[in-house]
């Protein structure tokens, strides 16, 4: 047979090409399931990582089931909210039907104009205390990058955080996740509700001496453009989730003015202390009850304290 | 034909050894040798892809049109390749995490195509396997020392385990890409000082 005509290149090419197509999809096919927990384990473990539960390695040394269990253990509960912040559905938190809100994308036009979206918010309990973990996605240069930021129980600030990265380059860009010292930054920062359209900023060329605040960190030297678009990642994700991190902040500065100390002790606690402390001039709570509230709750005080801390 | 055979499997391991002889699939080698766990992975998946692509383009080798027959051969390469990564992220994820994008260059790799080129397009599909397995070998063999004085020295561990002292203070040169390339010129020396008929006059 003349393997050098037209017509035999043409058929044998496209056979060729059919039969490693077809292998190729039924291999991954195949594999799908496996890979998919794969998948999931790392997630949850990123988002362990994130809410200072263990190093991101010794979860992984764990194993996948081993994951997926200590995530039953410590989540309080999981569920999604929507651009205002309410509640919208719960996630399934037990066993093997462990369920997330992770196939969203990074160029999401409803996040970005605030439109539908089911934001997912985990919730876990770390030495009895509530963590609020968030996820945040992005662009960097060569591919997505994506994240995990933790909350203390009121939102307030940032207890921790683990980035990821799908093709960054290795010793640049992959370094917002090689490198510890990055993430170990947000601790202690705080997202700033007040200006939604840059509530956090990565500064390139780090933070200069004397202008540290509480919502930057350093950049990476070589990896401005990933920097960038983690910036970015965050910003409009947190945009997004300002309104449920505002008001879970809001409710936890009620919870304490209504139990206030000095000044506020002749009112009931079901009063309600509107806004900041400021507001709560007209049940003549004193400016000092922030911050000195604890402790000297009543008991009827402690219904309303974790009733607000359900929420 | 003895004799052949085991020079087919013998010879790219020391004496025609594709990096430091033929300095192929550099690229790759100063890549993923900064821990010893990464390399041994990548030289097993080169070692599958050279193995498994010379084999099959050996048994097409008759039927192969000669125009496209590059193309072919890339075809089959990269079903290899995808395969190899498949298989990895279901069976050994965090490994091929770490090793991201290399696994995927491995289509690019020159020690791939170089064999079904030079040995598997004019040979049995036994023996063809076998010279793209001994490349792969080869190849795998070279990282593998590479990682271990990179991973000894860059962060006093092997294979994750502590061996070096905690007062030893890892050398961060060792774990950049340039040192990875000053230890090839050193393996390349030591190869040249045993091996002289390689040295050019």
């Amino acid at each position: 047979m003349n393997t050098n005509s037209n017509a035999y290149t043409i058929i044998y090419s496209t056979i060729v090409v059919v039969v490693v197509a077809a292998a190729l999809a039924f291999v991954a096919m195949t594999l799908k399931p496996k890979q998919e927990a794969n998948i999931k384990a790392e997630t949850i473990s990123q988002m362990l990582s994130a809410a200072q539960f263990a190093s991101k390695e010794d979860l992984t040394a764990l194993g996948n089931e081993n994951i997926l269990k200590m995530y039953s253990e410590k989540i309080v509960n999981a569920f999604t909210i929507d651009a205002q912040g309410n509640k919208v559905r719960d996630l399934e938190t037990q066993g093997s039907n462990i369920e997330l809100a992770d196939n969203l994308k990074a160029q999401n036009y409803n996040i970005k104009d605030g439109s539908s979206v089911e934001l997912p918010v985990y919730v876990f309990e770390k030495d009895g205390r509530n963590v609020n973990v968030v996820p945040v996605y992005g662009a960097g240069l060569w591919g997505p990058v994506w994240g995990y930021i933790a909350f203390n129980a009121d939102c307030s600030e940032i207890v921790g955080a683990y980035f990821d990265h799908d093709s960054e380059t290795p010793g640049l860009g992959a370094k917002i996740k090689d490198e510890a010292w990055f993430r170990e930054q947000f601790a202690g920062k705080r997202i700033n509700f007040d200006n939604p359209d840059n509530p956090f900023n990565i500064v390139k060329g780090g933070v200069p001496q004397g202008e540290e605040g509480a919502s930057m960190v350093d950049a990476i030297s070589g990896a401005t453009m990933t920097c960038n678009g983690l910036d970015a990642a965050i910003d409009i994700w947190m945009k997004a989730y300002i309104p449920f991190l505002s008001a879970k902040a809001a409710a936890a500065r009620e919870t304490e003015c209504n139990c206030g100390g000095e000044g506020c002790e002749e009112h009931s606690c079901g009063d309600t202390c509107t806004g900041n402390c400021t507001g709560a001039e007209e049940h003549s709570c004193t400016g000092s009850c922030t911050g000195t509230c604890t402790g000297t709750c009543g008991s009827s005080c402690g219904v309303t304290n974790t009733k607000a801390e359900e929420e | 034909m003895n004799e052949n055979l085991k020079n087919t499997i013998l010879n790219p391991i020391f004496k025609g050894n594709p990096i430091s002889v033929l300095v192929l699939g550099i690229c790759s080698s100063l890549a993923v040798t900064v821990q010893l766990k990464g390399a041994c992975v990548m030289a097993l998946s080169v070692i599958a892809v050279t193995g498994l692509s010379s084999f099959v383009v050996s048994l097409l080798r008759n039927t192969i049109p000669n125009r496209v027959r590059i193309i072919v051969q890339l075809v089959v390469v990269a079903l290899m390749v995808i395969l190899v990564d498949q298989f990895l992220k279901a069976y050994a994820y965090s490994i091929d995490k770490q090793l991201s994008v290399y696994i995927g260059l491995i289509i690019t790799n020159c020690i791939v195509m170089g064999r079904i080129e030079a040995f598997a397009l004019g040979n049995k599909p036994g023996v063809s396997l076998l010279d793209g397995l001994a490349n792969g070998a080869g190849y795998g063999m070279i990282l593998v020392i590479v990682a271990f004085f990179r991973e000894l020295l860059g962060s006093g561990t092997l294979f994750g385990f502590r061996v070096l002292p905690e007062s030893y203070i890892p050398n961060n040169l060792v774990i950049l890409p340039p040192m990875a390339l000053i230890l090839l010129g050193c393996i390349v020396w030591i190869q040249r000082s045993i091996q002289k008929d390689l040295q050019e006059k």
